[in-house]
């Protein structure tokens, strides 16, 4: 099968995932719960009535669920994800325009720091095995891999701002300093184009703590499977031909190594992004960071269908989406997964 | 190529090589812990005794927030309940979430995966088509919608997450089985004369459970991590009953004056995943060593 095919297969996969995603949610959403206009208006829907069935006809909350969806899938077609009642009812198109950007740079920083951690831990642990080196890492992670990401945010949270002050408890910038105006969409970025170097110093300082919590939680994995790969490739007849040749061990370790133990890192990638985008959705309530996360768990609260249902298509799109770019990468370097 | 040996033999030697490692010893005593634990608790509740130092639900004012001593081993919450009690008492919480929804996605994704890759054809690219779909989902979103759907409560928890939960399980038992389907012993019960669904459970699926109780054993620390999440975001058990993940978004408030509170509950729940992954890692080289 040739690339092109390939990338075309996964295409439409990832779009028959989208679709049922979707339908499954919506259903679910709007199957079970009960009437949901008392938690969208509170009191005035019960002294109110004729309000409330305004409110209830506006949005088609009384019509049968095939209904509703396809007032949805019209409304979508259109760009339009409907109204968030937990955010006086604006578009939630809006909302996840304002908040995304924001769940974005937490899961690039953490994306990052899962890497550097878990590739550098994973070589140390390779150099070093059977050492108290290596079992001291396999600890440190075994401990990281174990707790949830709300716990190692609130510990991290304990320690480095509430004993010794370090960073910031919460929030994503200063709201003291001149925000940057909009260019790409994210804050961090388009505070570099524009200069503005204040802002994206705070930015920086504020998404350090709930992306290290993430990176914590997941970079185990990495260490974990580069360690094994790298123990195996250093054991690879062209390894041993590289020593016979006389190149020293710094090249052969790095250069032969190294390079080829990071392939099964390519084939995690989908799933470290997976666990990182959901785990923002915990690292963001814990540290007040206003991103999707946040958004998400007031709608839950507040029975706001058209917002769970709005986050979860572009948690999903994200996730999906990056699953894609990571098989097609994936692809690109090893030719064999192509012929799956 | 892997013989059927008889079973005694099997497991005694595994065990030999299981206990070798001190690793798999700690992992194995954390988990025989966690699960007595559950049972005893659930045991005690049963007949109305209590096992616990102090009533679990019984508000103290008096010792609000009180630190960790003889006397509260774990302290005391904002409303004076004493944590260790609680932590005893949500205990069976995540052994009843974890083993019921392993226990059903193991058996769901075995015969949807057995069939599939027995049958083959048609049925095979319907039934794994199926399962990637499902595969690809973000399970934690996912089952935060059905448990937001069904809300709160431990029996709509475990249903949340066993609807996303088998698709591996699927896999795993589609490859066994295709590995195992072409060796003589089930080529021989095919010309035998036996049905597909006899073959399938007398000779299939007893030789795929071996890979997959190693990776539930795995998956379990997975499952709890998840619920905690599911529960620190209050779509587990109703208040007043304790649970780990809600005891720590419960103490939230408390991190400067109390920072054991939300510390102890977190703790708990790594030992017990670290605790099952250990175990986990161990029988999988023992079932590689093989």
């Amino acid at each position: 099968m040739n690339l092109a095919k390939y990338i075309i297969r996964r295409a439409i996969f990832a779009t028959f995932v989208l679709l049922s995603v979707m339908t499954i949610t919506f259903v679910l959403s709007h199957g079970l719960g009960g009437d949901p206009i008392y938690s969208w208006l509170g009191k005035a829907a019960g002294l109110h009535p004729e309000l409330a069935a305004a409110y209830a006809a506006k949005y088609h909350l009384r019509d049968p669920v095939y209904v509703q969806y396809y007032y949805y899938l019209v409304g979508l077609s259109q760009g339009n994800l409907g109204y968030s009642p937990s955010r006086n009812f604006l578009p939630v198109v809006q909302v996840i325009g304002q908040t995304l950007p924001f769940t974005l740079q937490i899961g690039f920083f953490a994306i990052l720091m899962t890497l550097i951690i878990g590739i550098l831990l994973g070589v140390i642990a390779a150099r070093y095995n059977h050492t108290p080196i290596d079992v001291a890492i396999r600890a440190v992670y075994m401990a990281g891999y174990g707790s949830p990401p709300f716990f190692v945010g609130l510990v991290l949270l304990i320690v480095l701002t509430f004993q010794f002050g370090l960073l910031p408890s919460g929030g994503a910038f200063d709201p003291n300093l001149v925000q940057p105006s909009w260019i790409t969409g994210i804050p961090m970025i388009d505070s570099l184009l524009e200069g503005n170097f204040q802002y994206f110093a705070s930015a920086l300082v504020h998404v350090i703590l709930p992306s290290t919590a993430l990176a914590i939680c997941f970079f185990g994995v990495v260490t974990r499977v580069l360690r094994s790969s790298m123990l195996e490739i250093m054991h690879a007849n062209y390894i041993r031909t590289a020593r016979a040749k006389g190149l020293d061990e710094g090249t052969i370790f790095f250069k032969h190594g190294l390079r080829h133990a990071l392939m099964p890192i390519v084939s995690l990638s989908s799933l470290i992004v997976t666990w990182i985008i959901t785990g923002t959705i915990f690292v963001e309530n814990i540290f007040s960071y206003p991103g999707m996360g946040r958004y998400l768990v007031q709608a839950l609260n507040g029975q706001d269908y058209p917002g769970i249902l709005g986050t979860t298509i572009v948690y999903v799109l994200v996730i999906v989406s990056s699953t894609l770019v990571a098989d097609v990468l994936y692809a690109v370097v090893d030719p064999q997964v192509r012929l799956g | 190529m892997a013989q059927v040996k008889p079973k005694s033999h099997v497991s005694s030697r595994a065990l030999g090589l299981l206990t070798k490692n001190p690793e798999t010893i700690l992992g194995l005593i954390v988990v025989v812990t966690f699960v007595l634990t559950a049972v005893i608790v659930t045991v005690s509740n049963l007949l109305g005794l209590q096992i616990t130092p102090y009533d679990p639900l019984q508000q103290n004012v008096g010792v609000s927030l009180a630190a960790p001593s003889w006397a509260h081993l774990f302290g005391c919450d904002f409303l004076g309940r004493d944590v260790f009690s609680r932590v005893i008492l949500s205990i069976p919480n995540d052994v009843l979430v974890s083993f019921c929804v392993v226990g059903v996605a193991v058996v769901v994704g075995a015969l949807i995966g057995a069939l599939a890759g027995f049958k083959g054809g048609l049925l095979d690219e319907l039934l794994m088509r199926f399962t990637d779909v499902i595969f690809s989902l973000p399970v934690l979103v996912i089952a935060m919608v059905i448990a937001v759907a069904l809300g709160p409560g431990l029996i709509h928890m475990t249903v949340a997450m066993v609807v996303i939960w088998w698709p591996p399980y699927a896999r795993m038992a589609r490859g066994e089985t295709l590995r195992v389907a072409h060796q003589n012993f089930i080529e021989a019960a095919r010309f035998a004369g036996q049905k597909t669904t006899s073959i399938l459970f007398k000779h299939v699926l007893p030789n795929i459970s071996i890979t997959m109780l190693v990776y539930a054993t795995l998956d379990v620390g997975t499952i709890i991590l998840v619920y905690a999440g599911l529960s620190y975001l209050g779509l587990s058990v109703r208040p007043p009953q304790p649970d780990l993940g809600e005891m720590i978004s419960s103490s939230q408030d408390y991190l400067i004056t109390a920072p054991w509170l939300p510390i102890i509950p977190g703790l708990i729940i790594a030992i017990i995943v670290i605790g099952f992954s250990v175990l986990g890692d161990g029988m999988r080289d023992v079932l590689e060593a093989r």
